[in-house]
C-alpha cells in the first residue's frame, strides 16, 4: 500500500534499499512489547510476590512503582517528546480514561478486527489535514493477571469481564510519511 | 546561750513529729494527685493531638481526594472542547497554511497580524470573537446555550475569567472576549501545554492577574490532531482561583476556628475561608512539614496563620492535580486542614485548670485535718515523752492515763509498767546501796583504824607520786606542826637527795608495772607475793649494798612498796611501808660488837691458858736454872725453855692470825673445810684438857665467798657450845659434804643436849642456859645471823642427854636466789 509512494521517488533517485512502514511498525511493536512485557512479568509481578513494592494507578503518592499500562504511557511520552516523528499509544474500547478511547474511525476498526483476530495487525495510510501518517495497531493481550484484576474492579472501568488472554485494548504504531 | 539552743531545738523536735504526719499526708494523698493529673493532662493533650491529627489527616486527604475530582472534572470538562471536531478542523487547516508560509516571511506577518489586534482591527477582531468556534466556545462557558448532553455547572461558569484558543503558532483564534494577547508561543502556559508538539494538559500557579483584578490560575489544553498525533493548538482557560474553590472548601468548617484550606508548595494560599487567597503562609518552617506526597498529620511550632501556638495540622496532597502542576510548573498543590489550639486543647486544659483547683482544695484541706489529725497523734506521744524524760530523771511519777486506743495507749501501759518496776527495783537498789555504803565505810573507818595502829608508817600515793593517804604513825613521824600533806608529792615530804629520789622513782615504776622484785644482791626470800605483806617478821633484813633503807629526818627506815589494786578504769596505787630501824640497828650493831668482844675475851682467855702452861715451864725451868751448877743440866732446861718458847711464839702466832683478819670486811674465797680445822684447833686451845673424842669426816668443798673471820666465828660458837655441852667426855663429829649444790656442814655432839622448851629459843639474843661467865647468849644468834647473810639456814636438833645436832646449810652459788628449804 505504502510502495505506490516509494516507486515515486525511485523514478527520480536510484532505488535505495529501504526498510517499509510495515517492517518498521513490527520491529519497533516487538521492542515496546519485548519492554512492557519484561516489565510486567519480570520487574511487577516480582516485586509485588515478594512484596517489596506494589504497582498502583497513584503511585507517586502512595510509594509504589507504576502499572505497566503506565508504563508504556510514560514510554510513548518519552519517544514522543524525542521529536524523532515516530508515536506509539496504547487504545482500547473499553478505556479507563476516554483519552484512551479510538481517536480515528480507523482505529475502532482495527480494535474490532484484533478483537476478533488477534494475529492479524491492522495497518492503513491516514492523513489529518495534508499530512500522512502509516499507522499499524497490534492487539493487546491479558498477559498478566493483574491485568485483568485491575480493569475488572476499577471504579472507571467500562468492561469488568475481562479474562486472561483475552484483547483488552491494543498498540498504535504512527509514522509520518513525510519528506 | 547553750540552753536556749537546746530548748529550740527540742521545740523544733517537738514540731517535727507533726510536720512529717502532714507531710506524709501530703506525700501520699496530694503527690500521687498531682502526678495523676499532669500524667492525665499530659496524657489527654497527647491523645488529643493523636485523635485530632488523624482526623485531620482523615479530612485533608478527603478534601483533596474531592478537589482532585473536582479539577479532573474541569480538565475533562474543558477536554470536550479540545476534541470538537470542527475546532480541530479549523486548527488542522491553520495548520497546514502555516505549513505553506516560508520561514522568514512568518515573524512578519505574525508582528502584522499583532499589530491589528493591538489596534482594534474591526476584521480580526470580528474574526476572532464572532463566528462558530466562538459561539462553541459561548456554549460551552454557558453564555445562552447549554448542551444537554454536558450540562455546564453554574460554578464553571462564573468562574472562568477568560477562554480562548490558539493555533500551532501561538496565534489567538477565537476568545470570548477582545483583552487575550494575539501572540501566545512564548508564554509559559502555551509552551507548557503545546510541548513540542507532543501536548500535555497545563495547570498554571496562583497569580495575580491585574486584568481581573484578582488571584487566577490558568488550565491550557492542547488540541491534537484528528489522529492525535500531535497537538495543533492550544485552549486556555482562566479561572479565579478564590471563586473556583471556595464552593469547595469555604464550607467545610468545624469548631469555631477549624477549615480547611488548598495551598501549593511554595506556601501561597489558593483558598482559605480566612486568609486572603494569593498570601503566602508567614511560617516558612511550616511549608515542608505539611507538603509532603503523602497525606499525614504534623503537631507544628505555628498555625500557618500568623500564630505562635503548637497546632495540629493535617494535610493532604491533591495527588492527580499535582502530577499536572508539577510537569507544568513543578509545584503541587496541598490541603490544609487546621484548628486553632485554643480551640484544640481548650477542653482539656479547662478541665486541667478545674481539676487543679479542686486538687488545691483538696491539698488544703488535707493539710487542714492533717494538722489536726497529726496533732492527735502527737499529743500522747508528746505526753509519753515527757513521762519518759521525767522517769529517766529518776522522777517517779503518777502513771500516764491515756486512752488512745491504740499502739500508743499500749507503749503507754508499757511505760507505767516499766515506771512501776524501775520503782520497785529502785526502792531495793537503796537500802542495798545504803548497805553497801556502810560497809564500805566501816571497812574504811577499820582500815584507817588499823593502819593508824600500826606503829609503822604507811603511805599510799598515787599513780603521779602525789600523797594520798598518810595513817597516824606516819603523820606522826613525818609531818611536822600537823600540817596539810594530803595530794603533794612524795617527795616534798621526803627531803632526798636526787640519787635517791630517782632510785625510789624506778622502784615505784617497777611496782607500778607490777614486776617490782629485790635487788639481784639482796637477800633472795621475798617473792613479789609477799610485797603485799608490809608487816612480814621476816623484812628483818641487814644484808649490805642496795639495801632498802632511808634516812629520814636523822632517822633510818627500812622500806618497803606495795600495789595497791585500783577500781577498774583507773591506774593503781601505790603503798609505801616505813619501819624505823634506828635503835634497832644500833643495838644490831652494839651486839655485834659485844660479841666480838666476848669472843675475843674467850679466845684471849684460851690463849692465857695456852701461853700459861708452857710460861709455867719456862719459869720453872728458869728457876731451876738458876740452882743448876751441872752445865748439862743447864743445856737441857735451855733447851727446854726454847721449847717451850716455841710453843708460845706459836699460839701467839695463831691468835695474832685470827684476829688479825677479825676486822677485815672483804669477802675472799673461803675453804669450809680449812676453816672448820682451824676453828676445831683454836678451840680446843680453849679447852685443853678436854675428854672429848673428835671425829672429822670432811668430803672436799667448793670455795665459797665469805668474810672467813665471820664464818669461822659461827663455827666457833657451834663448835664452843659442843664442847661445853661434853664437860664429862664425849665425842664430836665435825662433817661435810655436798648436797643439792648446797654444802651441809654437820656438828653433832654427845653432851648433855637441851631441853625441847628451850628449843625454839636458842637462836634468840641473850638466851642461855649455861652458867654465869660461860656464855653471853649471843652465840647462836650471831651464828644464825652469819649464815642467814650467806642466804644459808642454820638448823639445830637436840634431845636431852644425848646430844645436839647442829647442820649448817650453805648455797655453793649465793649469787642464785635460793630455793628456801624451810625445816
Amino acid at each position: 500500500m505504502l510502495s505506490s509512494s516509494l516507486p515515486l521517488k525511485a523514478a527520480t533517485d536510484p532505488p535505495p534499499r529501504g526498510i517499509s512502514p510495515e517492517k518498521v511498525a513490527d520491529y519497533l511493536h516487538a521492542i515496546v512489547e519485548a519492554d512492557r512485557k519484561v516489565y510486567t512479568t519480570q520487574i511487577v509481578k516480582r516485586m509485588q510476590e515478594q512484596g517489596v513494592v506494589l504497582a498502583r494507578e497513584d503511585w507517586e503518592s502512595k510509594n509504589a512503582i507504576p502499572l505497566p499500562a503506565q508504563f508504556l504511557h510514560y514510554s510513548s511520552k518519552i519517544v514522543a517528546e524525542s521529536g524523532s516523528g515516530i508515536r506509539f499509544r496504547l487504545i482500547s474500547l473499553w478505556p479507563i480514561y476516554l483519552r484512551n478511547g479510538p481517536a480515528t474511525e480507523f482505529e475502532r476498526k482495527a480494535l474490532e478486527q484484533l478483537n476478533a483476530n488477534p494475529d492479524v495487525p491492522q495497518r492503513e495510510i491516514v492523513s489529518t489535514g495534508k499530512k500522512q501518517f502509516f499507522q499499524a495497531v497490534y492487539a493487546d493481550q491479558a498477559i498478566s493477571s493483574s491485568c485483568i484484576t485491575c480493569h475488572n474492579s476499577h471504579p472507571l472501568s467500562p468492561k469488568r469481564d475481562f479474562k486472561m488472554g483475552d484483547v483488552m485494548g491494543g498498540v498504535v504504531i504512527t509514522i509520518p510519511l513525510e519528506d | 546561750m547553750e540552753a536556749a539552743k537546746v530548748s529550740t531545738k527540742s521545740e523544733k523536735r517537738k514540731k517535727g513529729l507533726t510536720r512529717k504526719l502532714v507531710l506524709s499526708m501530703l506525700l501520699v494523698g496530694a503527690l500521687p494527685l498531682v502526678i495523676g493529673l499532669l500524667l492525665a493532662f499530659f496524657q489527654g493533650t497527647q491523645e488529643i493531638r493523636e485523635v485530632s491529627g488523624t482526623s485531620f489527616e482523615a479530612l485533608a486527604t478527603e478534601t483533596a481526594r474531592k478537589l482532585d475530582l473536582v479539577v479532573a472534572d474541569e480538565l475533562s470538562r474543558t477536554a470536550l472542547l479540545a476534541i470538537n471536531t470542527h475546532i480541530i478542523q479549523l486548527l488542522e487547516t491553520r495548520r497546514d497554511a502555516l505549513s505553506e508560509v516560508k520561514k522568514n516571511a512568518l515573524a512578519p506577518l505574525l508582528q502584522q497580524e499583532n499589530e491589528a489586534w493591538t489596534n482594534k482591527d474591526s476584521d480580526l477582531l470580528s474574526k476572532i470573537s464572532e463566528g462558530p468556534i466562538v459561539q462553541e466556545l459561548l456554549r460551552h462557558v454557558g453564555g445562552t446555550y447549554l448542551d444537554a448532553g454536558f450540562p455546564v455547572p453554574v460554578i464553571t461558569r462564573s468562574t472562568t475569567r477568560s477562554l480562548y484558543l490558539t493555533d500551532s503558532a501561538g496565534r489567538l483564534v477565537a476568545s470570548l472576549d477582545d483583552k487575550a494577547p494575539y501572540l501566545n508561543a512564548g508564554e509559559n502556559w502555551w509552551k507548557g501545554a503545546f510541548h513540542n508538539g507532543v501536548g500535555q494538559p497545563y495547570i498554571g500557579p496562583i497569580q495575580f492577574d491585574a486584568q481581573y483584578q484578582t488571584y487566577t490560575f490558568t488550565l491550557a489544553l492542547p488540541i491534537m490532531d484528528s489522529l492525535r498525533y500531535e497537538a495543533i493548538g492550544v485552549l486556555r482557560r482562566i479561572y479565579d482561583a478564590k471563586e473556583f474553590f471556595a464552593p469547595s472548601i469555604d464550607i467545610i468548617r468545624f469548631g469555631k476556628t477549624g477549615h480547611v484550606m488548598l495551598i501549593d508548595s511554595r506556601g501561597v494560599v489558593l483558598s482559605c475561608p480566612i486568609l486572603p487567597t494569593g498570601t503566602s503562609l508567614s511560617d516558612h518552617t511550616l511549608i515542608p512539614l505539611v507538603t509532603p506526597m503523602h497525606p499525614g498529620w504534623t503537631p507544628a511550632p505555628g498555625d500557618g496563620h500568623g500564630g505562635q501556638a503548637t497546632s495540629i495540622i493535617g494535610f493532604a496532597p491533591l495527588s492527580n492535580t499535582s502530577r499536572i502542576t508539577q510537569s507544568s510548573n513543578e509545584l503541587s498543590w496541598h490541603m490544609f486542614v487546621w484548628q486553632s489550639s485554643e480551640e484544640l486543647f481548650g477542653p482539656i486544659q479547662h478541665f486541667f485548670k478545674w481539676t487543679a483547683a479542686f486538687g488545691l482544695l483538696g491539698v488544703g484541706l488535707l493539710v487542714t485535718l492533717g494538722y489536726l489529725a497529726a496533732h492527735r497523734i502527737a499529743a500522747p506521744i508528746r505526753q509519753l515523752q515527757e513521762a519518759a524524760r521525767r522517769i529517766g530523771h529518776g522522777e517517779f511519777q503518777e502513771p500516764i492515763l491515756l486512752s488512745t486506743g491504740d499502739e500508743i495507749e499500749e507503749l503507754a501501759e508499757e511505760v507505767n509498767r516499766m515506771n512501776q518496776q524501775l520503782a520497785s527495783q529502785f526502792a531495793g537498789l537503796e537500802s542495798q546501796v545504803e548497805l553497801k555504803t556502810q560497809e564500805v565505810k566501816y571497812l574504811q573507818e577499820s582500815t584507817t583504824q588499823i593502819l593508824d595502829s600500826v606503829p609503822d608508817p604507811v603511805i599510799m600515793i598515787g599513780p603521779q607520786e602525789q600523797i594520798e593517804y598518810l595513817n597516824q604513825a606516819s603523820k606522826e613521824a613525818l609531818v611536822p606542826n600537823n600540817g596539810k600533806v594530803a595530794g603533794t608529792s612524795l617527795f616534798q615530804l621526803f627531803q632526798l637527795d636526787p640519787p635517791t629520789q630517782e632510785k625510789l622513782r624506778r622502784e615505784i615504776r617497777l611496782v607500778q608495772s607490777s614486776v617490782l622484785t629485790t635487788p639481784t644482791d639482796a637477800k633472795p626470800d621475798q617473792p613479789i607475793k609477799k610485797l603485799h605483806d608490809p608487816l612480814s617478821p621476816t623484812s628483818l633484813d641487814h644484808s649490805g649494798g642496795d639495801r632498802r633503807e632511808l634516812r629520814l629526818n636523822q632517822r633510818t627506815y627500812r622500806y618497803r612498796w606495795f600495789a595497791i589494786p585500783a577500781p577498774p578504769g583507773k591506774e593503781p596505787g601505790i603503798g609505801l611501808v616505813l619501819r624505823d630501824i634506828t635503835e634497832e640497828s644500833l643495838l644490831q650493831d652494839q651486839l655485834i660488837q659485844g660479841e666480838k668482844m666476848a669472843s675475843l675475851g674467850v679466845l684471849s682467855a684460851g690463849i692465857g691458858h695456852e701461853l700459861n702452861n708452857p710460861l709455867v715451864g719456862v719459869i720453872g725451868l728458869g728457876e731451876a736454872i738458876q740452882d743448876e751448877t751441872d752445865p748439862e743440866h743447864i743445856k737441857e732446861y735451855a733447851r727446854g725453855i726454847v721449847q717451850h718458847g716455841k710453843r708460845m711464839a706459836s699460839v701467839v702466832r695463831d691468835f695474832t692470825g685470827q684476829v688479825g683478819k677479825q676486822f677485815s670486811e672483804a669477802k675472799t674465797l673461803v675453804n669450809i673445810n680449812e676453816q672448820l680445822e682451824r676453828t676445831l684447833t683454836a678451840v680446843q686451845a680453849v679447852f685443853p684438857s678436854s675428854p672429848v673424842e673428835v671425829n672429822t669426816r670432811l668430803a672436799p668443798l667448793p670455795p665459797l665467798p665469805a668474810k672467813s673471820f665471820e664464818l669461822g666465828q659461827a663455827f666457833t660458837n657451834v663448835i664452843t657450845n659442843a664442847f661445853q655441852a661434853m664437860k664429862d667426855g664425849g665425842t664430836l663429829e665435825i662433817a661435810t659434804a655436798v648436797l643439792n649444790n648446797e654444802i651441809h656442814i654437820t656438828i653433832r655432839d654427845t653432851g648433855k643436849g637441851i631441853e625441847p622448851i628451850h628449843l625454839p629459843k636458842v637462836f634468840d639474843p641473850f638466851f642461855t642456859t649455861k652458867g654465869q661467865g660461860e656464855g653471853s647468849g649471843l652465840g647462836l644468834t650471831v651464828a644464825h645471823r652469819i649464815v642467814t647473810k650467806l642466804g644459808g639456814q642454820i638448823r639445830l636438833d637436840s634431845e636431852k642427854n644425848h646430844g645436839t645436832v647442829c647442820l649448817i646449810i650453805l648455797p655453793i652459788t649465793s649469787n642464785k636466789p635460793m630455793e628456801h628449804k624451810e625445816a
